[in-house]
């Protein structure tokens, strides 16, 4: 037996009852240091400021939140290093459906009753297997996938690592598809479904292709993984993004607006049904969801200035210059000294649009940057509409071409359509069309010859 | 529609918390006072066992039960079993021997495949004399885990059907890879001279 008295321990659950238990187990394999967590806030509070050894948590934590949301959040945000034991305790079987389908995974998870011989065995397994990946968490953590990747492959084919051969092929999957390599992790996650049809294998592939823009293909995938599990949440938020690229933005909200009901305080995931609303032209759906977003994502620092231009866009869409502008004002002034130039452009751009006299010579300021950089397509965006509004016609048709050239020209299509129309100026936005297609042909040509 | 399951689910992991109360006292009471109390506790997770398969038994018969696959490693499944059979075998004289073959992960649902080979050694564990051996061993691709005793052996063949036997047999055909389907045996071919249970997963 492992010395469990020197590991640290918490036990998340907010039933004081059940709490005691985990404790009491705990204590009778040795553990001495056992702390409680009795709720999500309180959970992530503890993991952050001093990370235990062994965390013990129940799937049920109220509030309408689960074990499984804690844990995505935890890995989301880099709160929990791969040394740190994660066990999901549940009475629930449904767990079990979870686990096998989602990307996600804790280490282990056990159902209730269970005799504390059992959790031994449990987390002695984890630790032996800790053990035999330590070296990769290591270079993975320094991002140094070159060599993590070769750890694994010397592990896959060596004895030690017979045990963990469908681990060894998962991580080097993720590595893969986490260094940018997307077209050797779909090998490598279809060669895992060679074996049996895992969901979050096939959602691996899904993810793969979108990353080489192969949409239609990463949609048929991604479909089948959300019409066999439902409960694997992420794989709906894939499709979404998928939907997106697309240009199918209604389809994009349904689906999260869907997911999003049975997750209601999962705040990125609102985060997304925002943007799909505001792509969707559903501008008052846009505006609520960011709402509720700042008003209720309590993790600390979760609210970004990210998240206000977007609510301040919100109301732009829903023609509440007012509203829009008392959001851009409340940013303070180290937040906006703190942005990047996409984040600055769009804080331009949208004041301009928001409050001319407050925002025109802000934006102005900015134009030879904004001329000469590519920015994101939500940025391209702000820009352009901001430039049609004050006239500038070589800016607008500018950023409007890099948008319709650039590899999410489906997402943005109908939205830079629209902002063209409202000026009148469709027959030019015509021409732009016209101009990028004919440059993309010129293009194809000139690489096949 | 969901109702009457979400109703059922909730009782049993209410019932589960409950259950894993009285358990971590008995556990602390053990520690504390030296006691051996391994019977009560075998007791409180057969409950525990009870209620999940009447739960399985309750999604398979409205059809619409799906099993939780993850990479196993076969080893650690038989050990399990043991874990949880082992010494209330023993406290009845019977010993339980494990020979487990496979070496390699299985893709399965642990869960279930637990229970079922738990519940085919308890059964095992009501006829045997002395013995009752679980062995796991790999055969032109199929994983075949069998339990086997040395009791007299099944009365009439096929047995008559339970609820238990009626849920692992659906339970084993769930598991499905490559167009094949798993399958439950029963049969008197026992090699220590009783009965013996058949579990081929594909």
């Amino acid at each position: 037996m492992s010395e469990y008295n020197k590991k640290r321990f918490l036990v998340i659950d907010d039933q004081p009852q059940a709490r005691d238990a985990l404790r009491t187990i705990a204590q009778t394999i040795g553990a001495f240091a056992v702390e409680f967590a009795s709720n999500y806030q309180d959970a992530i509070y503890r993991i952050r400021n001093n990370s235990p050894d062994i965390i013990l948590c129940d799937y049920v934590l109220g509030e309408g939140r689960s074990g499984q949301q804690l844990l995505e959040e935890l890995r989301r945000f880099n709160l929990l290093p791969d040394e740190t034991i994660f066990m999901m305790v549940t009475g629930e079987q449904s767990y079990e459906q979870v686990v096998s389908a989602v990307e996600l995974v804790p280490d282990d998870y056990i159902i209730k009753p269970f005799s504390p011989d059992k959790l031994v065995l449990r987390l002695d397994r984890i630790i032996a297997k800790k053990n035999f990946f330590a070296a990769y968490y290591q270079e993975k953590r320094k991002q140094e996938y070159a060599r993590a990747l070769a750890i694994l492959e010397a592990q896959r084919s060596s004895e030690t690592g017979r045990p963990y051969r469908f681990e060894i092929q998962r991580q080097q999957a993720e590595v893969l598809l986490a260094s940018g390599d997307a077209e050797a992790s779909e090998k490598a996650y279809r060669s895992i479904l060679e074996n049996y049809e895992f969901p979050w294998a096939r959602a691996g592939v899904a993810r793969s292709l979108h990353k080489q823009n192969r949409l239609t293909e990463a949609r048929a995938e991604i479909d089948k993984v959300v019409d066999s599990t439902p409960h694997f949440f992420d794989a709906s938020d894939l499709k979404a993004s998928i939907c997106m690229a697309q240009g199918e933005h209604a389809e994009a909200q349904k689906v999260l607006d869907e997911v999003a009901k049975k997750t209601p305080r999962n705040y990125l995931r609102k985060r997304m049904l925002a943007e799909a609303a505001t792509l969707n032209g559903d501008s008052e759906t846009a505006r609520a969801t960011m709402a509720d977003v700042i008003a209720n994502d309590t993790m600390p620092g979760a609210i970004s200035p990210e998240d206000r231009l977007t609510m301040a866009r919100s109301h732009l869409d829903g023609n509440d210059k007012i509203s829009a502008e008392k959001v851009l004002v409340g940013l303070r002034d180290v937040e906006i000294q703190a942005m990047n130039l996409a984040e600055q452009a769009s804080f331009a751009a949208l004041l301009a649009i928001s409050s001319p006299e407050k925002g025109k010579a802000r934006f102005a300021g900015l134009r030879p940057a904004l001329l000469a950089s590519e920015l994101g397509p939500t940025t391209s965006l702000d820009v352009m509409r901001a430039a049609l509004s004050v006239s500038d016609h070589e800016l607008a048709d500018l950023h409007a071409e890099q948008l319709m050239a650039g590899i999410e020209a489906k997402k943005v299509f109908g939205a830079i359509r629209k902002q063209y129309a409202l000026y009148g100026r469709e027959t030019d936005f015509r021409e732009i069309q016209k101009q990028v297609a004919l440059k993309r042909i010129h293009h194809e040509e000139k690489s096949q010859a | 529609m969901h109702k009457l399951l979400d109703i059922l689910a909730s009782g049993v992991h209410d019932a589960k918390n409950q259950l894993f109360i009285a358990e971590s006292l008995i556990a602390a009471a053990e520690a504390k006072h030296g006691l051996k109390m391994s019977e009560a506790r075998y007791a409180i997770e057969a409950a525990g066992n009870r209620l999940s398969r009447t739960l399985a038994a309750y999604g398979i018969l409205r059809h619409d039960a799906a099993l939780g696959v993850t990479p196993v490693l076969v080893g650690d499944l038989c050990e399990e079993v043991v874990l949880a059979q082992k010494s209330h075998l023993a406290g009845q004289d019977i010993a339980l021997t494990v020979d487990c073959q496979v070496f390699d992960e299985w893709p399965l649902d642990r869960d279930l495949v637990t229970d079922m080979l738990n519940n085919a050694v308890q059964n095992a564990g009501r006829f045997a004399r002395s013995r009752i051996s679980l062995s796991a061993r790999e055969d032109g691709g199929w994983l075949v885990l069998s339990v086997e005793d040395d009791g007299p052996g099944f009365a009439t063949l096929p047995p008559t059907h339970g609820t238990g036997l009626m849920v692992a047999d659906r339970l084993a055909a769930l598991h499905a890879r490559k167009g094949q389907q798993g399958s439950l045996h029963l049969s008197n071919g026992s090699s220590l001279g009783g009965a013996r249970f058949e579990l081929r997963l594909p």
